[in-house]
């Protein structure tokens, strides 16, 4: 007997590029690309529900095992942690985290505690926790580039992909923190109760980034 | 004065179907603890907060709820059975013979983050083997763990095992500092195969650089203890493993026993086998031990123990018990007490209660409010029946 999984995938850009591996992969997911209104598309020709949802939601739905597998970026499994299994690294979704500061400042030159905005402060203090450096970390939602321009922080822990927005902005990228991409994950039950389904589908995510590499 | 009125985040209250599945589970699990000759200890519920931190078993601080007591000492509310149990043992039944079969039915605390819809109390259910050690001590243990899950658990489960040896020896052959054997671990415990990868590639000449790069795929059924060798060599552990399962499938446990050799958390703390029970609907693992033979010894006794703790909540989560229907409610004339109540007591719990009303009018009323079928009248004329 076999068993109907179901996968969080994370809204947007991620979502797109998953549908596309799985449909390299052979599955039909014609219901994901026109959901009408529909929260859970179930797939025609392979056992696999797939709902969206935001980043941090597809840890905590696969966390607390109403779903068996997630698509996630690894930005959002440093910053929000949890207890699952990170079994893949897609390869898609890549950029890094990084320090950036103001255009020719010297951040580490001073004994003054140093601030920094980020809208990821758990990855901000890990990454200077290592460092045995104290700082004083702002929480900010939305731009966080304005942060130094405002003199509000010294530096910013943020996304970085082209740092083309960092460049325009007076800012540049200082150090890497972390590199990101998309991983799969699962729950920790569902991987022990349906192995044979989670091995399938494994297997065939696998070969085809394998055949992509 | 604002009073509040709601309970504290983490924190419910139980109601009515919600305490007989607990019941239910607790019971059941106790009935058989007891069968087994296991006596129950109860610990205070608040306990000395180093006593956690010397158990050797991390539970990280900011998961124990404090407290400081009026000599200003730091108290915790028990985040754990297995820590104070072994604490009694040292201490208290230091004269008694070994081994000592002990059993708690308690209240865990443990502080989580805000709104991650977790408990902050967890009600378990387990056993402390402490002075046993071998096949036979690891076999009665597993045995147990499966009959517990059986005799509350309606829907398919197993129980996992896995043994802290074989990734000790694994990792002992490598030439790895000890920091990032940390990180291997915890790769091999998320099953993070791309991580592991990545650590292992400069050690990849090694010859047990293939073991541990397989070591999280290494779960299912007996023949992952074949590959295990295959890959790894003779090995003590998977022998060890190999004949429990040999005893287990004779003695009828076969089939719901399976294997992970990549179960390699807390490995401080636990010395050789370690196993978890998983449910089908259940999110998260729903009993969870193993053998920490160095654990007795922090509280200055040497001696070996093995244990296991059940969620009591997770697996009372699987089962659909009902609260009972109210069906008849009695109403009753002087002296027709002992009567009455013998009605009630003789129906099933719940299904059956006395109505204080004075005027049969009234009764008639409270039964229609209360959605009863029917009242029963008991006067001087004998017995009458009515539908509501």
């Amino acid at each position: 007997m076999s068993e109907r999984l179901r996968i969080a995938l994370t809204k947007g850009r991620l979502q797109e590029k998953s549908v596309k591996l799985f449909e390299a992969m052979g599955l039909d997911c014609a219901p994901v690309r026109n959901p009408g209104r529909r929260l859970i598309h179930a797939l025609p020709n392979y056992p696999l529900d797939v709902v969206l949802a935001k980043a941090p939601d597809v840890i905590t739905y696969v966390e607390h095992g109403v779903c068996d597998l997630g698509v996630v970026g690894k930005d959002t499994i440093l910053e929000k942690g949890g207890a699952f299994y990170e079994v893949l690294d897609l390869g898609f979704g890549r950029c890094r985290f990084a320090l950036a500061v103001k255009k020719g400042s010297d951040f580490y030159g001073t004994y003054k505690t140093r601030r920094i905005a980020s809208k990821y402060p758990n990855v901000t203090r890990a990454f200077f926790e290592k460092k045995g450096m104290d700082v004083d970390i702002i929480k900010i939602e939305g731009s966080v580039e304005l942060a130094p321009i405002l003199d509000l922080a010294d530096g910013i822990v943020d996304i970085v992909e082209t740092g083309a927005t960092l460049k325009e902005n007076g800012l540049e990228p200082i150090e890497d923190v972390a590199q990101v991409s998309a991983r799969l994950i699962v729950n920790t039950a569902s991987m022990k109760l349906y192995k044979n389904e989670i091995t399938d589908f494994l297997s065939r995510a696998e070969r085809e980034l394998g055949g992509n590499a | 004065m604002n009073i509040h009125i709601n309970t504290p985040e983490g924190t419910r209250d139980r109601l009515f179907a919600e305490c007989l599945e607990r019941r239910q589970v607790q019971s059941a699990l106790v009935e058989l603890f007891r069968r087994r000759g296991y006596t129950e200890v109860i610990t205070p519920e608040v306990e000395f907060y180093d006593l956690f931190i010397q158990s050797g078993n991390p539970i990280p601080q900011e998961s124990m709820m404090k407290i400081i007591d009026r000599s200003g000492k730091i108290m915790v509310m028990r985040p754990d059975c297995t820590a104070p149990i072994a604490r009694v043992a040292a201490t208290k039944l230091r004269q008694l013979a070994l081994p000592q079969r002990l059993y708690y039915d308690q209240t865990v605390f443990r502080d989580r983050l805000a709104h991650q819809g977790g408990s902050r109390e967890i009600a378990q259910c387990g056993v402390e083997m402490i002075g046993a050690v071998g096949d036979k001590a690891d076999l009665e243990m597993v045995a147990m763990a499966v009959d517990a899950l059986r005799t509350c658990i309606p829907v398919p489960f197993h129980i996992e095992l896995g043994h802290a040896g074989f990734y000790r020896a694994l990792a002992g052959r490598m030439n790895m500092p000890q920091e990032e054997q940390e990180r291997l671990r915890s790769a091999i415990e998320g099953k993070n195969f791309a991580l592991l990868n990545d650590l292992l590639e400069p050690y990849r000449g090694e010859d047990v650089c293939a073991a541990l790069r397989r070591l999280p795929y290494l779960f299912g059924g007996v023949e992952v203890l074949d590959e295990a060798q295959a890959l790894a060599g003779p090995c003590g552990s998977l022998d060890h493993l190999r004949r429990l399962y040999a005893e287990l499938s004779a003695a009828g446990y076969g089939d719901c026993v399976r294997f992970d050799l990549g179960l390699v958390h807390q490995l401080d703390y636990y010395t050789g086998l370690v196993f978890r029970g998983y449910a089908e609907g259940a999110g998260a693992p729903v009993l969870s031990g193993g053998r920490y033979d160095g654990l007795m010894e922090q509280f200055g006794r040497r001696a070996e123990a093995i244990g296991f703790a059940v969620d009591v909540d997770a697996v009372g989560a699987c089962l659909t018990v009902e609260a009972p229907r109210l069906e008849t409610v009695i109403h009753y004339g002087p002296g027709l007490l002992a009567r009455a109540l013998a009605v009630v007591d003789s129906r099933p719990a719940g299904s059956c209660e006395l109505s204080p009303c004075r005027t049969l009018d009234s009764t008639m009323n409270l039964a229609r409010e209360k959605g009863a079928a029917q009242v029963l009248l008991l006067d001087s004329g004998g017995e009458r029946w009515m539908e509501v």
